[in-house]
């Protein structure tokens, strides 16, 4: 496999113009506390990573913006992450994908510098729907979407990554890979012909479980539905799914076995398709994004037995509509109890972040957004992926 | 369920030789100049026997054009209106002179299998569906869903073979009124239509039923729409008879009237998805119009109406009145929202007009019939509001959209089935019987507004969101979007007859937005004899 590491000099000039941009020093804190997104800015403009600080009442204030060199596409499906953050014991990383040049950027968090940017092999590449990100401490792995490669990048001192190989990969039906999750040596994927599939990355690059199989929903739904978004329970004993579909849809899955089992299906007509998933940090509410509506929703989740119950919906957010035509991806306040507040991307000209307030106790649970919601994200008029440091626990 | 968007499907095989073809189809009028009516083929001695070629091309500004192209004496012309009488034989000979080059291996990657699971069915030529192939779709009519009628499931002309000859009776009680023509290949009926395939189709002897119409000059205007990029929806041209209207970019077409002359003005909405709210304005206000039949059927009884809403491939038919000397007037089409995934239809002077002493380019309405009979004794679908349906059935239109790119899918889906999008191949979702009559109620449960359509019969117009409304009947209606979670649907309830014998077979219904149907928001019905 061809490797691709660079000094990259047009990275070092967007830094330094990031730099430029810079209106506050927050990430540069001891203890950041910061909320970042990939702007995906569409090819006419260099692409960046807008970081902006988390107050204590969880307002958004933008602190800087890093361009990363390379170039984004403003757009393409909902599930996948475009952004991922690294707490590690020795650094402390945002990793970026840009769709457009085929390449993922490491922004050192404290600096808010790049680290360096890697491309995969030749072939690999996500142009028309995106590149999907997922880590652990030592592994990056890129899902990219025309290819229909899964790029796996050693993580590297200094937020710098080193391209190992490509894994090609497939739905049942020759589906386009979609999402990806990964948790201890199991990643997860979901195509867009409504199967999913495993992969054993203890050795770092991705062996298939032989586990791939269609989902519940799609099969029921006869293709109508189909899983995106996937989230993983901190102990690893299930994996839950948000389904693209003309409702709010979830699909729990088994995989205590280190392989995925069929999955059992969740559905309300709280949203209107639910692409974008995630667990509170207690992993007593499953968040879930009316990805074409204007609302968000939870639904109860007991981490025991793996099931779905009752729940809670958002009113409508401000500025649908008007603003934003899109809610994608998602990212919690605080990385403790039910994250306390939800932050959520308006894909929009420009794009926003939505501040939803939680509160939950005694089986109930309200959603209310924020007063001083949303905040203008102007550098981006494609927002699909936001990330927060410090990252949930799992 | 679609893999890959079709945008990129058709940006690989367009990209590459879209722009190289030929330039076949005619010019088309020049901004600001008086707008004129199609060349009319009229029958003769119950027959009208004509020939076409669709043919494409890509003009100077980079529009992509199809066109219908009939010889004359003295050169071409465009989508020639076809005028009929009631139980008149058409016979129309279309060739298919598409010629997108010769990267066949590029062609063949974006394709459509027929259904040709029933050799029997097979209507013209064989082969796959491309982008080059064509067929015609006589849009209103109520024909039979029959080979060389109108069978737009198994027919099939493709480039540069002999040709297909349609030929068919109009029925001795087809409303008179206004339809229309135009290819309904599909997975690519919106870029065919959307390049200007389309033209208009008269059954003549609406003075019969409507005699307020008699001895008016008529105008047959057909609004069409154009995207600089086929397959990216907007911003795009709306054009009234081909001449574009986009003020302030372009000056404004011209319709030239007498001071104070009541016309009969007959517009199809040929467009591949703007919903046109049209208004007649004098002086900025807009004036009543006498609203005389909608998708080719006389109303039975007129009404002045200040805005028609004409959704697309639906057609509206009114008398309008010219200004008075000293007076402006202009026709408008104005912001009709479509929802929050819906396309924009912004405001847009379709034209202005022009006081002038001696010009039109319409022809007088004949004289009607001494006493107009009374419509319920002499037109299909008479006293259908009197007559019990046997069935009723619930339908509803979805989508699900994968990302801001796609994949979406768009869905009209039986209450009770499966949602799953159209397949040349599928089998009916619906089955009945000759002589049943049934009552649908549509529900729109998506977040755009969709146009309900069904080929071969009108259907008669029984409610709008669960409340009684004038038993108009159409073959085009709009249901408006979902406002979301909390929100009803909003639903239409129609009554459909199927006592036709002649209708029986296998046809379709779907959204009239056309990239819906090209993407399989559409679906069969069978009707057993």
């Amino acid at each position: 496999m061809k490797t691709k590491w660079t000094t990259c000099l047009p990275c070092i000039a967007s830094t330094l113009l990031g730099l430029s941009l810079v209106v506050g020093s927050a990430a540069a804190a001891t203890n950041p506390h910061l909320l970042v997104t990939n702007d995906d800015v569409a090819p006419t403009s260099p692409n960046s990573v807008s970081f902006y600080t988390i107050g204590n009442n969880g307002s958004l204030t933008l602190s800087q913006t890093v361009l990363t060199g390379g170039v984004g596409i403003g757009g393409g499906y909902f599930g996948m992450n475009r952004v991922n953050v690294l707490n590690g014991s020795s650094q402390q990383c945002v990793y970026a994908s840009d769709a457009d040049t085929s390449d993922i950027v490491g922004i050192v968090v404290s600096t808010a510098t790049v680290g360096g940017s890697a491309t995969g092999s030749a072939t690999d590449t996500g142009l028309s729907n995106g590149i999907g990100l997922v880590m652990n401490s030592q592994y990056l792995y890129a899902s990219f979407s025309d290819s229909n490669t899964i790029g796996t990048f050693a993580v590297e001192p200094g937020c710098a990554l080193t391209f190992i190989g490509d894994t090609a990969v497939a739905g049942l039906q020759s589906g386009v890979i979609d999402a990806m999750a990964v948790h201890g040596n199991i990643l997860i994927a979901t195509f867009g012909d409504g199967s999913i599939e495993s992969f054993d990355i203890s050795g770092g690059t991705p062996v298939s479980n032989g586990d791939e199989q269609n989902s519940t929903g799609a099969v029921s739904a006869q293709g109508a539905t189909y899983p995106t978004g996937i989230d993983i329970t901190q102990d690893g004993h299930y994996a839950l799914f948000g389904d693209t579909s003309t409702a709010a849809v979830v699909e729990v899955s088994d995989i205590s076995s280190g392989k995925l089992s069929k999955t059992v299906v969740y559905q309300s007509n709280a949203g209107i398709n639910s692409s974008n998933i995630m667990l509170s940090p207690d992993e007593t509410l499953l968040y879930i994004v009316d990805t074409q509506g204007d609302t968000v929703s939870a639904s109860f989740f007991d981490a025991s037995t793996g099931k779905l119950s009752g729940g809670c919906v958002s009113g409508k957010l401000k500025g649908y509509v008007t603003d934003f035509s899109y809610l994608a991806g998602l990212a919690l306040e605080n990385n403790t109890g039910n994250g306390g507040g939800i932050y959520v991307a308006e894909f929009g000209a420009p794009s926003s972040i939505a501040e939803v307030a939680v509160t939950s106790s005694s089986g109930k649970c309200t959603l209310k957004e924020a007063p001083n919601s949303p905040v203008s994200d102007a550098n981006s008029s494609g927002l699909l992926s936001i990330g927060v440091f410090p990252p949930r626990a799992f | 369920m679609q893999i890959i968007s079709r945008c990129f499907l058709v940006y690989a095989v367009c990209g590459i030789f879209c722009l190289t073809a030929a330039a076949q189809c005619p010019n088309r009028p020049n901004a600001g100049t008086v707008v004129q009516d199609a060349l009319s083929l009229s029958s003769t001695n119950g027959v009208l026997n004509a020939d076409f070629a669709i043919a494409h091309s890509v003009d100077q500004a980079g529009f992509t054009h199809y066109c219908y192209i009939y010889k004359t004496a003295t050169g071409y012309a465009e989508a020639p209106t076809l005028r009929l009488n009631q139980g008149d034989q058409l016979l129309l000979g279309v060739k298919n002179h598409i010629e997108l080059g010769n990267t066949k291996t590029k062609e063949s990657s974006f394709s459509m299998k027929m259904d040709m699971s029933d050799p029997l069915a097979v209507c013209g030529d064989t082969g796959t569906e491309t982008i080059a192939s064509t067929n015609v779709h006589f849009h209103g009519l109520n024909v039979p869903p029959t080979c060389h009628s109108d069978n737009v499931i198994n027919t099939l002309i493709q480039p540069n073979t002999p040709g297909f000859q349609f030929n068919f009776q109009i029925p001795a009680d087809e409303p008179p009124g206004l339809y229309w023509y135009h290819p309904h290949i599909h997975g690519f009926t919106e870029f065919q239509v959307n390049g200007g395939a389309a033209g208009a189709i008269v059954v003549e002897g609406m003075e019969k039923f409507r005699p307020e119409v008699t001895g008016l000059t008529e105008r047959v205007f057909t609004i069409r729409q154009q995207y600089l990029v086929p397959w990216i929806p907007g911003p795009y041209q709306l054009s009234i008879n081909f001449q574009v209207a986009d003020f302030p970019n372009e000056p404004n077409p011209v319709i030239e009237m007498k001071p104070g002359e009541k016309q009969f003005w007959r517009i199809a909405n040929a467009t591949i998805q703007d919903f046109l709210q049209l208004q007649f304005l004098v002086n900025g206000t807009a004036q009543p119009v006498e609203l005389i039949a909608l998708d080719g059927y006389p109303l039975a009884k007129t009404r002045n109406e200040t805005s028609i809403l004409v959704p697309p491939a639906s057609r509206a038919e009114f008398i309008v009145q010219a200004p008075a000397s000293g007076q402006t007037g202009s026709f408008m089409t104005q912001t009709y929202s479509t929802g929050p995934t819906g396309n924009p239809d912004l405001e847009q002077t379709l034209a202005t007009i022009k006081l002038t002493g001696d010009g039109n380019s319409g022809q007088p309405i004949k004289p009607a019939a001494p006493a107009a009979p009374p419509i319920s004794d002499h037109l299909k679908f008479a006293n259908l509001k009197d007559r019990a349906p046997t069935t009723s059935r619930n339908l509803y239109f979805s989508e699900e959209f994968g990302g801001t790119n796609g994949p979406i899918q768009f869905y009209i889906t039986v209450d009770g089935q499966k949602q799953r999008v159209f397949e040349p191949n599928e089998k009916p979702v619906i089955t009945t019987k000759v002589g049943a009559i049934e009552d649908w109620t549509i529900e729109n449960r998506a977040l755009e507004t969709h146009a309900f359509h069904i080929h071969q019969i009108h259907f008669m117009m029984l409610e709008v969101d669960g409340k009684p409304v004038t038993n108009d009947m159409r073959d085009t209606i709009e249901i408006p979007y979902w406002e979301g979670v909390g929100h009803p649907y909003h639903s239409v309830k129609v009554r459909m007859d199927f006592s036709d014998p002649t209708i029986a077979g296998t046809f379709l219904f779907h959204c009239h937005i056309l990239l819906h149907e090209d993407l399989g928001m559409m679906h069969k019905i069978l009707v057993e004899p």
